[in-house]
């Protein structure tokens, strides 16, 4: 009997999946619309600090006028890394500052994935999953983090410390596998030195960036196989009788 | 003399005498364009009379005569539903002489067709006008 | 910002749009050296072409049309549809024809393999992510995507979803109460984006992400409100952008089109009224260079459903109980006849913005030979100087087209933005690609384009008059400048004064002037018909109407005259003919049901003196009939006969009184711009202290100014809409 109803009901709910239509899944991770949240709404105030004043004003001073549009990137990134993240009321800003209407800042700002327009952990963990540092084992540290830190990709810790995500090819292939974290780029990973870093920045200290397994920047592990004589000087490999 | 055809003027005369006098039987032929001599079946409530005779034809064998307050206003739609049945041969037995026909408190009067006339029927459009007229106020 | 961006790219790539169009090339001032022409081959057809020309351009020249979506005419180049894809001889890959400017001799192949292929590809392409729902899209039958996916496009897909995973779906947008949107089928053209900001200049809309994500919207919930919004639902290639209050109506082929004129302001827009089982559907712009190019403002467009409410459908008269019963025209003929007999003469006659001419010289006609002169519209105009005996005081006689040329735009008292839509747009096009500098004397108002504020003070025409005033220089310097004087200054009590003394400024530059068509003074008016109405001699002044104390006041469509009951002595009766029930018909004693502008042909002349006809595109409603029919018939009830009885009749009575009446499409020019100065110096009054105003101030005020757009709930909803908007934080 009980196996009847399953039946049934198994049947049923094919019945409704295949009648049901849905359109498709979000293919991407961030909304290209605003919605008002508490901490991302146009009534939350957002001024640069005296010290970005001045940068701003830098910014500005390097586009000739009637191009100060130019410089709305710069800006934007100067209220990311003010805020840790972008709201709506600094595009806003930013709009003011150049005297352009909002729309143009918020197409700006949706276009570059770096500006980041949700709140977000002080620590950025962005993991390289492209085909190279997959090979060399991102997996691996994806997984250290994710249990490390309890988070799934895409999920921030609740003390608002670490945010990760899943990111295409950082151009450090030589060096995976590799994480970039805010500006830096912490490469050839194990799942320990994941751990170390992890720790580390807990601790609110500043783990050393760059390789970890103790080459110099994308030099081979131990000396360098090639180019090691004095470089030749002029007229190197030129006929004799020229 | 029926070889003479003299019955047929006695005939004549028969009908005449049934319609009630020359002038009668002018105004019954301009009322109704014939003179038919018939037996009375019976009377409805309205007043209109039904006849048989069965020496025509089956199909004009039997008729009815419209009470005279319809003048020449009368048409087909006057003759109440218990006669209609009779007069069309859906039954031999008049009302009156039938006693399977149901009757209630309940059943309606019969109306005459009031096509063309104040108290006819006229359906009323459940759509919004197009134009919504102005009010005074 | 786009002004400066656009004139610095435009002088780089020589395609600006002046170049480009005849209507655009009436500037003569750099015709000096004009480059060499150069010849192309369109599929192998020589064609002579202009330095700058795209190939897109060259390729209509010789009757090719290429297949476009992002392309316009009247917008910036975007490039990004890739549609236009044509082979060119020697040339690797295709090139976009919008964008590229064609070389000398270069052989441009329009219907080559390679082309059609490329076309195909970006057919596919755009197909992939649209959605299938033709059949309930409401742009099915005027779709670009369809036409062209017809036309151009491969005759199989190879769309197949294997994994169910659905096409892409973006969130539909809520931009206002006029334009609906179903941002799934949109194709990322961005012509709405660039409509919006180059004509618009409301910068509202946008691109926001990228990829297969980027979606066309405003990004924060924002109504994209315009006074021109409605533009974008034509310039939708697809069906993205359409019309919310005409959604799920009709197909555009069961419509019927009738050409027809706009008379909800005084430009005079050329409009098409589609029409189906005798109900006016929507209303679509129709193309006039000289006027609305193809553009309608947001009020012409959406207005009609105003059409079908509060509509005068049956004549009425005042009872003995003082309320309005519905009669029959033989009975309110009679009884207004009856009150017009007795009065003896002393009747006065209003008219009012949505009059046709044919309607005003009727009733004029009938006034007069009922022994009365007493004629006027309700939109005053000074009466003292020139007044109204010379047209030049009153047209706006440089005309709308040429606008766009200025250099230097001085608006006086007037709204343009929101009184006339489309010289807005004329003045921004100018403002955006020609360096056109604005002034204006009056309330600081939003125009959608920079300008200097001089002032509200209008003592500061007096200053400019007699070149006190800083802004002299400026106006002076002026190759072409024009001054626009708004109706609203001019029914101030000091309006002669004001007019006078522009009237004298304009002379001043007017006589600097090389070129002698220009014309300096402008007067732009805000009703449809007040041109008309002055042209055949209704007198501008409502203020005598209550001192002559009427025993008849008539009033022929006046709403907005502000009579009551209370200005006019007792037993005064006043009759009402018009379309609507307005304020007009709720003081009236004898209500006459005239019709709308959908419903007859009648005429009109627009602020720049341009005579223009409605065409007939739906039945009247009830009992109205045509105006000028209802003065005829109580003519005669009067005893008064007029003696016309058909159109053609009357419109030759027309031409005896103003033969420009009847030259549909012709703008006659007016001149003595001399003596009405001369005579405008003698009234020599002073201007008075209290600053300009305007009644039109911000978009709010826009929608409802007439009978028509008051009984519109489209437009109520754009009020409201307005009014939402403005509590709204972005």
């Amino acid at each position: 009997m009980l196996s009847n109803i399953k039946t049934v009901g198994r049947l049923w709910h094919k019945v409704l999946s295949r009648s049901l239509q849905t359109s498709s899944v979000l293919q991407h991770d961030s909304l290209f619309v605003h919605r008002d949240t508490p901490e991302d709404n146009p009534d939350v105030s957002f001024e640069f600090t005296p010290e970005n004043e001045k940068r701003a004003e830098a910014i500005l001073a390097i586009y000739p006028e009637g191009h100060k549009r130019a410089a709305m990137i710069p800006l934007l990134d100067l209220a990311q890394r003010q805020h840790g993240w972008l709201p709506i009321s600094a595009m806003h800003k930013v709009a003011d500052i150049l005297e352009l209407p909002r729309m143009r800042v918020y197409e700006v700002a949706t276009f570059y994935t770096m500006f980041i327009r949700r709140p977000i952990g002080k620590y950025h963990l962005q993991v390289c999953t492209t085909t190279p540092c997959w090979l060399r084992g991102s997996d691996d540290i994806l997984n250290t983090i994710k249990n490390k830190l309890g988070i799934e990709v895409g999920g921030t810790t609740p003390d608002c410390m670490f945010s990760l995500s899943e990111v295409e090819c950082l151009g450090a292939c030589v060096n995976a596998p590799m994480i970039q974290i805010n500006d830096d780029y912490y490469e050839d990973l194990t799942c320990q030195d994941t751990e170390e870093i992890l720790n580390e920045l807990k601790c609110g200290n500043k783990p050393r960036a760059g390789p970890r397994n103790g080459r110099f920047a994308a030099e081979p592990l131990g000396e360098p196989t090639s180019l090691k004589s004095e470089p030749p000087g002029p007229g190197f490999g030129i006929r004799s009788d020229l | 003399m029926s070889y003479f055809g003299l019955n047929k003027l006695g005939t004549l005369l028969n009908i005449i005498k049934e319609s009630g006098g020359i002038r009668a039987s002018l105004y019954k032929l301009y009322r109704m364009d014939e003179l038919k001599l018939g037996t009375l079946i019976g009377t409805d409530k309205y007043g209109n009379k039904y006849y048989e005779n069965p020496r025509f034809f089956y199909g004009r064998n039997r008729w009815v005569e419209y009470a005279p307050q319809y003048r020449l206003e009368y048409d087909g739609s006057q003759v109440p539903a218990e006669w209609f049945g009779w007069l069309h041969y859906k039954t031999d037995l008049p009302p009156d002489k039938d006693p399977g026909r149901p009757k209630y408190k309940w059943m309606a009067d019969h109306t005459e067709n009031l096509s063309g006339t104040t108290g006819q029927y006229v359906p009323y459009s459940t759509t919004v006008p197009k134009i919504e007229a102005w009010k005074p106020k | 910002m786009l002004r400066i961006t656009a004139q610095k790219s435009l002088a780089g790539a020589k395609v600006s749009p002046k170049h480009l169009f005849p209507i655009f090339s009436r500037s003569s001032t750099d015709v000096a050296k004009k480059p060499e022409k150069i010849e192309v081959f369109i599929d192998d057809k020589p064609v002579l072409v202009e330095p700058g020309t795209t190939v897109l351009q060259a390729a209509a020249l010789v009757g090719v049309e290429i297949p476009r979506f992002c392309y316009h005419e009247r917008l910036a180049v975007a490039g990004n549809c890739r549609m236009c894809l044509v082979e060119v001889e020697k040339s690797p890959k295709p090139v976009a024809a919008c964008a590229m400017p064609v070389m000398k001799g270069w052989r441009i192949k329009t219907d080559s393999e390679m082309t059609r292929k490329a076309r195909e590809g970006v057919m596919e392409f755009l197909l992939v992510n649209h959605p299938l729902d033709c059949p309930i899209c409401d742009q099915g039958g005027e779709c670009d995507l369809q036409d062209q996916s017809m036309a151009f496009g491969s005759d199989r897909s190879r769309f197949t979803d294997i994994d169910f995973s659905g096409k892409r779906a973006v969130e539909d947008k809520d931009i206002g109460p006029l334009i609906k949107t179903i941002m799934t089928r949109c194709i990322h053209c961005t012509r709405c984006i660039r409509f919006a900001s180059e004509v618009a200049g409301i910068d509202d809309l946008g691109t926001t992400g990228r990829g297969s994500d980027m979606q066309v919207g405003t990004y924060v919930e924002k109504f994209f409100l315009s006074e021109l919004s409605g533009n974008v639902i034509d310039l939708c290639p697809v069906g993205a952008l359409t019309s919310k209050p005409y959604s799920f109506t009709a197909r555009p082929w069961e419509t019927r089109k009738t050409d027809s004129i706009d008379v909800l302001d005084a430009v005079g827009s050329n409009i098409v009224v589609c029409t189906r089982t005798g109900d006016v559907l929507r209303i679509l712009p129709r193309i006039n260079e000289d006027i609305n190019e193809e553009w309608l403002s947001d009020k012409s467009r959406f207005a009609y459903d105003g059409l079908k409410r509060q509509r005068l459908v049956t004549p009425m008269l005042r009872d003995a109980c003082g309320e309005l019963k519905p009669v029959d025209w033989e009975a309110a003929l009679l009884g207004v006849g009856k009150v017009l007999k007795a009065a003896g003469g002393n009747i006065t006659a209003v008219a009012g913005g949505l009059a046709d001419a044919e309607a005003l010289v009727a009733l004029k006609d009938l006034v007069n030979k009922l022994g009365s002169e007493a004629v006027c519209i309700e939109n005053s105009f000074p009466l003292d100087g020139s007044g109204t005996d010379l047209r030049s005081s009153y047209l706006l006689n440089n005309k709308i087209a040429p606008a766009e040329e200025a250099d230097l735009v001085l608006l006086i008292g007037t709204n343009p933005r929101l009184e006339a839509p489309l010289l807005n747009s004329r003045i921004r096009k100018g403002y955006v690609h020609n360096e056109t500098e604005i002034a204006v004397i009056g309330p600081k108002i939003d125009l959608r384009y920079d300008y200097i504020h001089l002032g509200e003070d209008p003592s500061i025409i007096r200053q400019i008059e007699n070149g006190q005033h800083a802004f002299v220089k400026k106006l002076k310097s002026a190759k072409k400048p024009l001054v626009i004087l708004g109706s609203d200054t001019l029914s101030r009590s000091d309006g002669a004064a004001i007019l006078s003394s522009v009237q004298s400024l304009s002379r001043g530059l007017q006589d600097e002037m090389c070129d002698p068509e220009w014309k300096v003074l402008n007067i732009l008016h805000k009703v449809a018909n007040q041109v008309a109405a002055l042209d055949i001699g209704y007198t501008p002044d409502l203020s005598k109407i209550c001192e002559s104390s009427p025993k008849v006041l008539y009033l022929l469509g006046a709403d907005d005259c502000g009579i009551t009951r209370a200005d006019l002595p007792d037993g005064c009766f006043i009759v009402y003919q018009g379309h609507h029930g307005d304020q007009g018909a709720s003081i009236a004693d004898a209500v006459l049901p005239g019709i709308a502008y959908t419903e007859k042909q009648a005429t009109y002349v627009n602020t720049e003196g341009r005579a223009q006809q409605t065409l007939v595109a739906v039945t009247p409603p009830g009992l109205a009939r045509e105006d000028w029919k209802i003065i005829r018939a109580l003519s005669e009830i009067v005893g008064a006969k007029l003696p016309y009885d058909s159109l053609e009749e009357i419109r030759y009575r027309l031409e005896e009184v103003a033969p420009h009446l009847t030259r549909y499409g012709c703008a006659e020019a007016a001149n003595y711009f001399c003596e009405a100065l001369e005579l405008g110096k003698k009234t020599n009054a002073p201007i008075d202290t209290s600053p300009l105003d305007v009644k039109q101030k911000t978009l709010e005020d826009f929608y409802m100014t007439d009978v028509i757009s008051r009984a519109s709930p489209t437009m109520a909803k754009c009020v409201a809409a307005v009014q939402k908007q403005n509590l709204s934080k972005y």
